[in-house]
This record gives C-alpha cells, structure tokens and sequence, in this order.
C-alpha cells in the first residue's frame, strides 16, 4: 500500500465558498424572497438637528400598494445601543441627518418610494455641531441632554513620565493629523428580512458579524426575549466591520413585520448605504515624540479627539486599538494617550476593518520617520533598533510571545531597489531609487520616493467582551462525511476554508469532505463575532478542540475493531491506522457505523469551545494582555509624484505579514491584498465628504475607491514565527494588509518631495498645497 | 424612481410624433447610462422615455479619406474607442472614449448621449471641438447643422429644441496631430478634474492651425481662442507654449466642487495645455 500524503496545513486551497460566488449560486442577502414578502422604507431627516413639530401621513398611507406607516409611536418602550442612546424612529428631535423619522411598508419599492414622498414632516430647525470642538464648547447645545455633556467618553492612557521622556530626548517632533470618514462601501448594501410566526418567533435573515449578539441587543431593542430571535446569515456580500453593531433599520424592519404581520424586507439603495450606515470616525490628533542620539525611542504623547456623530456605535471604542499602537507599537518607555469622544450632529461613527488602527499607525509611524529625519539615522535602521521582540512584554501589558516585526522589516527593505542613483532622495543613507523615468521632461516633474511602516495588530482575538470565545462541533456521519458547525461567521474572509482545513488536517480526513455550517443561531454555537482578526485563531482553536474530541470517539471504536490501544492509532485521508503498521487500517466510515449501528450505539460528536487566556483591560488604567497573540507587519511603499499636478501615483507595494503559520498562503495573500486596497484608498482617495452634517458624495463616482486598474503592483511576503497559542501556529491576518499603508506612502511621498502630508486622503489639490507652502 | 411609459420608436416619423409640441416629460434616450441615473435620484421625473436605439438613420461609423467620419449618434464609446479607423486617425476622439467610464458602461454609452446630456466634463466634446466636428440635427421639420463647440448652451442644457433629434456627428478629415489629456484622481472609472484636447497643425516649423479645447472648467466645454492665438502662425518656444498655456487658464471659468476648486482646475489646465503644447511640438520635432 503506497503512503498517503497529506499536508492540508500550508496548502494553497482555493476558498470553499468562490465557486458559488462566482458562478451566481450564492443567495445574498438581497437574493432572500420569502412569501409575502413586503418592502421596507425608511424616511431620514431633513435637518442635521431639529424638533420635530408634527408628521402628516395622510397623503402617503392613501398611496396604493402602502400597507402600514410607522413612526417614533411604534417604538418600544426601551433604548438600544452601546450607549444606550438609540432608538428605531425617533419622536421629538432628530441628531443627525441620518435619523430615521419614518418607515413605509409597502408592496414595492415605487409604492414606498412614493409614499415616502408624501410624508409630511415639520421640523422646528435648531442649532446644530459639526466639530468635535464645537461640541466641548462651553455652552454647546447638549446632542444628549440626558448625558449631560457632549464628551461621551474621554481615554486616558500612561505609562511612564512623559516629562522624564522629554528631559531624555535629544530630539523631538510633534505634529498634527486630521483624518477623513471613510465608508465601508461594501459591494452588498445593508439588507435585512424580518418575519414573526404564529408563535411570536422573530427570524431575521441578516449580513450581520455578529449573531450571538445581535440577538441579545435586538432582544432589548424591541422588548422581546432572546430566546424568541433568530438570525439567520446570508452570504455576505462585504462587511468590514459594517456588522458589528446594531443599527436602527433592523428593529426597523422587525417593528414594521410585527406591525403587517408579513415578512419586510428593508434593502438599502446604494446613496442610502453611504448616507445612513455607519463611517470610520474621522480623528483630530496632535503627536508628540521623541528620541535620543542614540536612535532609541524615549516618550510619545498623543492627544486625539474623536467625532463620534449623533449616537454611540463602536466608533466610540476605537480609541482603545489607537491607544494599542500608541503604547505598545516598538519599545518606548513613556507614553500618554488622551481621546475625547464627542458628540456631534454628524454622521454615526463605527467599526472599519482595522478598527482605530489604520488612524493611529498613520500617526506614529508619520511621526517615526520625522524622528528618524531629525536623527539623521536610516528609518529602516531607526525602526529596528526600537522594533518589538519576541517574549516580552510591553508597559502597557501586552504579552508578546511570537513577534517577527524585524524579519518584516528586513523582508521589505530586502524588496527596494538599491542600484540606482539616489538624487530624489531626503534619506541620504539609503542610497535607493528605482528606475523607470528616463525622459529628461518628464523627469523634471516626475519625483520618486519610497517609505516605510510597521503594524501591531491583536493576532489572536481581542477580548473587549467577557468572553472573547467561539464554541464549535464537528459531527462525522455514517458515509464518513465531517461537518463543522461554527460560531464563526464566514464575511468573505476564507474562514469556511482555513476553519475546514484544520478540521480536515486534526481528524485526518480529505479537505474536501469536511463541510462547514455557520450562519444560523438555531444550529451554531455562541461565537462573540467575526471581528479583531480572531476568527482563525480563536474559531480555529475551537474547531481544532472539537476535531480531536470526534477524533478520540472514532479512535476509541477503531481500537477495538483493530484490536489496538487509541494512543496507537493515526487517521489520514478518511483512513484509521496503527501507527506502527499502516497496512492495519479500516476506513472512518466503517468505523463510524460500527460505532453508531449497534444496541447502546453512539453517535461521533465532537464538542469544543475556546476562550483566550486573556483579559479585559483594567477599566481605569487601560492596561492588559487583551490578545492571545499579536501580528506583525511592514510595509515598503514605492511612489512617483508628479509636483506639478499633485497626483501620488504607487508603484510598488511591498507587505510583510508575521502571521505565525499560513494555514493556507493564498488566503493570506488575499487578506494581505485586500487590506492593501483599502489602506491605498484610506492614503490617496476614499473620503466620505461630510458638510455641515450632509454627505456630499454619497455615489461611487465622487467616492473613489481604488479600482483594478489603480492597483499597483502588491508583492506579498509572508513571514512565520510559529505561535505557540494559535492553531498550528497561526496567528490572525484580517486587518494588517491595510494598517500601515497610509503612513508607507505618506513617508514615501516625503521621500519623493520633501513635504509631510499629515491630512488623509493625500489629494493632488492637498499635496500641491503642500508643496506651495514648502 | 417614478414610473413611466417606454417607447422603442422603429422609424424616425414614430419618433418625431412621440414627442409633441409642448411636452416636456417625454425624453428621447440612446443608452441610458445617465438618464437612468437621474430618474434613480429623482434629479428627473420623467412620464415616457423613447428609445432611440431602433432607428437606423443614427447608426453607423464610417470613414473616407476625403469626407472624413460619419458618426452615427447611436455610436457606443466602446466602438468609438475600439474601432480601427478611428483610433489610427482619431486618435484622441478613441482615447477619451477609451477613458470614460467602465467596459460595461462604454458598452451602453453613445456619442450622441454624452453631448446630449450636456455636463461641462462630457470627455467627448473637447476632441470633438479641438478636430472641428458638426453636428447633424433632426426634426419633422428638417434638418440642420451645427458645430460642435455651438453645440452646448450650458450644464445640461443643448442647441436641442424640443423634438429634435441628434443624428450624425461629422468629422473632417484628419489635418495635423491630437492629443487628449484627462486628470482624475484615478486611472479609469473618474470623471474629469478637468480635460483638454489639442489639435495642432505645423508647417515647416511655423503653426499653422491650432485648437485647444478645454473640459469641465467652464459651464460648457471650451475653446481657447485666446491661447490659440498667442500661437497661430509662430514656431512654438518653451516662451510662448507657458504663455499659451496661462491665457488659457484664465480663460476658462471653473467652479469649486467637490471634485477640485476653481483654483485647482485653472492651475491644471496651465499644466495641461504647457504639456499637451510641448508634447505635440516634440512630435513635430521628430518628423
């Protein structure tokens, strides 16, 4: 008998869901049709802050096909949110001009775009505050009169004495940032079908990232236990971070079902997902850090004020991931952190892939590469000598097991081209330019530059919940055939993929026998959510544990069938075998019906949960070992910048991840790849323009994302470390590609031409301003 | 979006009568791909759409080396950038298409579309201005002529009275060399910041017939006939292409939006033009 290989761990597997992706089997969210099925409608604010004086439905409930109209009336008793500052409709006054003021339900959309037309709103306008600034003035209107302030929260981190920093540093910088909103703009806008059965059961086919606690919130959204509150999760098409939280339209859409008594489907158009989901908070920042002679880090001090709109959503706990980067990105023995979170009558600020992270990397790794102008030292040299080290553990507490931030580092900066003249260059050590522009006009204007930047990302979950832990069950039925059945939820991510992978490689039998179940909360084990780059570490943990309990069961009826100890047995590819003689083997599934086919027989259900062994942060210092594990990573940005139009054109951009071990390389490629779109977005084009609490691009046209054709080249490296924690050693890799972008081109844009971009998105019209005044 | 009567006329008489006198809620169309932007966001409401996709007269591409290009206004932007004929002697016409929007859209959009919807930034309209095309133009009353850059009135607005039909665009023969320079943010799927076509014809070295035509910086597409002049019957120096290139930026008259301010646009069609001069000059240098 020749001998089966199988690695499975480390294979380039393409994704279990992309075939049904890409051949239109797939059923999204706006694919879902239930019988009866009526359209949903929401009508927003006309006013960024306003009374609400009356609302005149009679015209519009007359329109033919319009089946109910709801309003602040149909709102339950309770309030819903992370603040607890939210409603479904709301009565008296609206914050923002995202506030839902009514809903149509209707037979169609035309019937409930009509309808909605014909609503008659008065609203006594009021004052309104679009600055964080404006809203800490004395005497502000309060957004939340019952809060009592429009500070919802202020973050205050140290360790350290920043004044025995200062007294250390021979050199200092400090700098101010402003960063922009920023959508998700995912390809599926927020869809959601709420149905009521005869028994008061609510199901709700959501895109949600959060099912186990969307039950819980929605259960006090509308007054109705958890127990009665199903969710079922479509495939989901985009979510990074869209579905962390609740959002009105949901309750929404379970008040107008309960009210029709037929399911409602709300779907958003393409302008309502830009105007009424949430956006990455925009930042306001002043950063001071400093150094001493002899390259090394001795304080930073940073100062943040967020802009969290009219109600609290996870925007308001991006901070803590800013504060992460702040305190804990390279070794430095001084650090402050101060973040206001303010209310204001802008839009509603959430959870972004990155989470905080993008915001805060751009700023510290701006104000690394002035320190390392100012020191006159190599950045690439300068960032070395502060990088995190493996075991140890930072001021602020993280405990860094496996770290390879300087193998990233030194993979990048082995990528850049080191033959050509130097002449553009501010880093005079480096000695690096590629080659390209030979034409002697052309190179009059044509700059190139490259610049460098590093990433600290949690690696193996995020424990801001009490439980930061996901439950799985893998369950081997009589025709050998593995099922997994998860908490976690797949986004587009490759979750199914890796998580089947590990129960594939644990249980020993083929990849493509394992099937992975994971969008119904009637089936699925509590999970806390798909978020903080968790899932293959935590879910994959979970499902490794759940693996090796169905592998004991099999193992247990296999060593009587080949009258052998279960300590002796190993399993590959569907096949049981005696270690030590493979020819002595018999097939799982004859192992499984043998076990399950007879008087007192079993079925193998393998049961396995996984919670980190990590903690909360101390809810007053801020501090604690809030990851299993930490990723790392670098990232080397090669630009041309045309000085007279102002435009940053990438060249190259070279990612180094530390990713502990690649369960499966190309989906780490992917993730690393997609993350970089969006960090090449968040640097040059995306910006979500916001005036006066107005959206004012809400169309892909004016909101640039980059497209395929803008993309540079991507060169990936991934870089192993072996995580003692993680599932075969992985580590998480969700949010990394895209963190330290922004800040490898802004440095590099420096490089090019001299000027310190520190406003994103870095425009043409912003560059050649820059330029002017330098 | 509000509902309305569709009409896919088969002759050119259907079409003319669908549209009487004093209606205006009826709109003719050719690929949609902006008017069904604007019934979507209500900025249009309209009570029947006409089709003019059926109607021969206004399909057709073709090209004699004497009479130069017949365009049919049904003439997608795909054909536009992708046929033959017009990419080797139209080479900027073929260009700006190939810029516009997506594969998928370029597949619906039409020529006659794009100059009929009007938007100061209608990539087409400056080749067309800068290569002195004309417009054929369509009613049960007749038909006459005008040129392309008479063409637009203002943003969105046309010489187009109500029932008339834009049939052919005519271009004359190829006479000295283009160029179209787009600035967007992005490489592809962006509406221009702004854009400029140049035409230029040189003698032995002495200008002979230029035009410059300028997008999205005014409320209409543009022609600079001042920096035209500064030009006309000169050997072009690095002294007069900057000073060309300067009066053109003052002649035009861009607004702020959120694509760009005025400023920035008038600083980019200096750029632009200075480029666009010195590169069409440098193609002369090398003949």
């Amino acid at each position: 008998m020749t001998k089966i290989t199988s690695s499975i761990i480390g294979e380039r597997l393409p994704k279990l869901d992309a075939p049904s992706k890409a051949l239109g089997e797939a059923t999204y969210g706006h694919d879902v049709r239930l019988p009866g099925m009526l359209q949903g409608r929401i009508l927003y604010s006309d006013y960024p802050s306003a009374r609400i004086i009356n609302i005149d439905i009679t015209r519009a409930i007359k329109v033919t096909g319009v089946k109910a109209i709801l309003t602040a009336e149909d709102n339950p008793p309770t309030r819903f949110g992370y603040g607890k500052d939210n409603t479904p409709f709301k009565g008296q006054v609206v914050r923002s001009m995202r506030d839902e003021v009514a809903g149509v339900v209707a037979v169609d959309q035309y019937a409930a775009e009509e309808a909605l037309s014909l609503i008659k709103v008065d609203y006594e306008p009021l004052l309104s505050i679009f600055t964080a600034k404006a809203a800490m003035e004395e005497g502000a209107p309060l957004i939340h009169p019952e809060h009592g302030s429009n500070l919802f929260h202020a973050y205050n981190y140290n360790h350290g004495d920043i004044e025995k920093g200062l007294a250390e540093s021979d050199v200092v910088v400090e700098t101010s940032f402003r960063l922009p909103y920023v959508s998700h703009a995912c390809m599926e806008t927020s869809v959601i079908i709420a149905q009521f059965d005869h028994r008061g059961q609510l199901t709700l086919w959501s895109t949600t990232q959060i099912p186990s606690l969307l039950q819980r919130d929605l259960s006090e959204a509308l007054g109705i236990p958890g127990n009665k509150i199903r969710i079922i999760q479509t495939t989901i098409g985009g979510a990074f971070g869209r579905g962390l939280d609740i959002y009105p339209y949901e309750p929404i859409a379970a008040l107008m079902a309960l009210k029709v008594g037929k399911p409602v489907r709300i779907a958003f158009s393409r302008q309502e997902e830009f105007l009424a989901a949430p956006v990455r908070q925009p930042v306001e920042v002043s950063v001071r850090a400093g150094a001493n002679q002899a390259g090394i880090l001795t304080f930073r001090d940073v100062n943040a004020t967020l802009d969290i709109g009219a109600y609290v959503s996870w925007g308001s706990v991006t901070p803590l991931v800013m504060m992460e980067t702040t305190a804990s990105l390279y070794r430095i023995p001084h650090v402050n952190f101060k973040a206001d979170c303010v209310y204001t009558n802008n839009p509603v600020t959430g959870a972004v892939r990155g989470y905080g992270n993008p915001q805060s990397t751009f700023f510290v790794e701006t104000v690394m590469d002035q320190l390392a102008v100012e020191l006159d030292i190599d950045p690439v040299e300068f960032r070395l000598r502060n990088s995190n080290l493996p075991n140890t553990e930072t001021p602020q507490g993280l405990i860094i097991t496996s770290c390879g931030m300087q193998e990233c580092l030194e993979a990048v900066f082995a990528r850049a081209d080191k033959e050509s003249d130097a002449k553009n260059h501010i880093y005079k050590d480096l000695n690096l330019r590629n080659k390209g522009i030979h034409d002697s006009t052309k190179d009059n204007y044509l700059k190139r530059g490259i610049g460098f930047a590093t990433t600290l990302n949690v690696g193996g979950g995020a424990r801001i919940y009490r439980s930061d832990g996901c439950g799985a069950t893998v369950k081997v039925d009589d025709f050998g055939h593995v099922t997994l059945i998860t908490g976690a939820t797949e986004i587009g991510q490759g979750s199914e993929t890796v998580l089947a992978q590990i129960v594939a490689k644990t249980l020993g039998v083929k990849f493509g026998d394992v099937a992975v179940i994971n969008s119904d909360t009637d089936v699925k084990p509590w999970d806390v959510g798909v978020h903080a780059s968790r899932t293959t570490f935590i879910a994959g943990n979970a499902a490794r544990i759940a693996s090796l309990d169905a592998r004991d069961q099999i193992f247990e009826t296999a060593a009587e069938i080949l009258e052998t100890n279960p300590s002796e047995l190993v399993s590959r590819e569907g096949l049981i075998m005696i270690r030590e003689n493979e020819q002595r083997s018999e097939s799982l599934e004859r192992v499984v019906r043998r076990r399950h086919f007879q008087e007192g027989g079993k079925v193998v259900i393998g049961e396995g949960w996984y919670d980190p062994p990590t903690e909360q942060v101390d809810k007053n210092t801020y501090k604690g070992n809030i990851s299993a594990a930490y990723g790392f990573g670098a990232q080397m940005a090669e630009v041309e910048v045309d000085i007279e139009t102002g435009m940053v054109r990438v060249i190259r951009l070279v990612c180094a991840n530390d990713v502990g071990l690649a369960i499966n390389p190309m989906a780490v490629e992917g993730q690393i790849e997609g993350g970089a779109q969006m960090g090449l977005g968040y640097a040059l084009t995306e910006e979500l323009i916001v005036k006066d609490g107005e959206v004012l691009n809400p169309h892909f046209s004016d909101y640039r994302l980059f497209t395929s054709a803008d993309m540079p080249d991507i060169e990936t490296i991934i870089v192993e470390t072996d995580d003692p924690e993680g599932p075969f050693g992985a580590k998480g890799v969700g949010e990394m590609g895209g963190t330290p972008t922004a800040a490898a081109i802004a440095n590099a844009v420096f490089d090019a031409v001299g000027v310190r971009i520190t406003e994103l998105p870095i425009t043409p019209e912003r560059l050649l301003a820059a330029l002017d005044n330098n | 979006m509000k509902p309305f009567e569709h009409h896919s006329p088969n002759s050119l008489e259907q079409a003319f009568d669908l549209i009487t006198q004093d209606d205006n809620n009826s709109y003719y169309y050719a690929g949609g791909t902006d008017i069904n932007l604007q019934l979507k966001s209500g900025i249009l409401a309209a009570e029947s759409l006409i089709s003019l996709k059926n109607l021969s007269e206004l399909k057709g591409i073709e090209y004699k080396e004497n009479n130069g290009l017949k365009l049919g206004a049904l003439t997608t932007l795909r054909e536009l950038q992708r046929t033959k004929t017009i990419y080797n002697h139209y080479p900027a016409l073929s260009q700006a298409a190939g810029l516009m929007a997506s594969e998928q859209i370029r597949s619906f959009a039409t020529l006659g579309g794009n100059l009929c919807n009007a938007a100061p930034s209608a990539d087409l309209a400056p080749p067309l201005i800068a290569l002195g095309a004309i417009a054929t133009i369509s009613s049960k009353f007749g038909e006459h002529k005008v040129p392309i850059e008479d063409f637009f009135l203002g943003p969105g607005e046309t010489v187009l009275e109500e029932g008339e039909i834009l049939m052919q665009i005519t271009v004359p023969p190829p006479n000295g060399e283009t160029l179209f320079i787009k600035h967007t943010p992005r490489m592809f799927m962006d509406i221009s910041v702004v854009c400029i076509a140049i035409r230029l014809l040189m003698n032995n070295g002495i200008c002979n017939e230029i035009r410059i035509a300028l997008g999205a910086v005014a409320p209409v597409p543009l022609r600079a006939v001042n920096a035209e002049a500064e030009l006309a019957a000169q050997p072009f120096s690095s002294n007069n292409i900057s000073r060309a290139a300067q009066i053109a930026a003052e002649e035009c008259s861009p607004i702020n939006d959120i694509r760009g301010t005025a400023a920035y646009r008038r600083r980019m069609i200096e750029v632009l033009v200075r480029r666009g001069l010195s590169s069409l000059n440098e193609n002369y240098s090398k003949v």
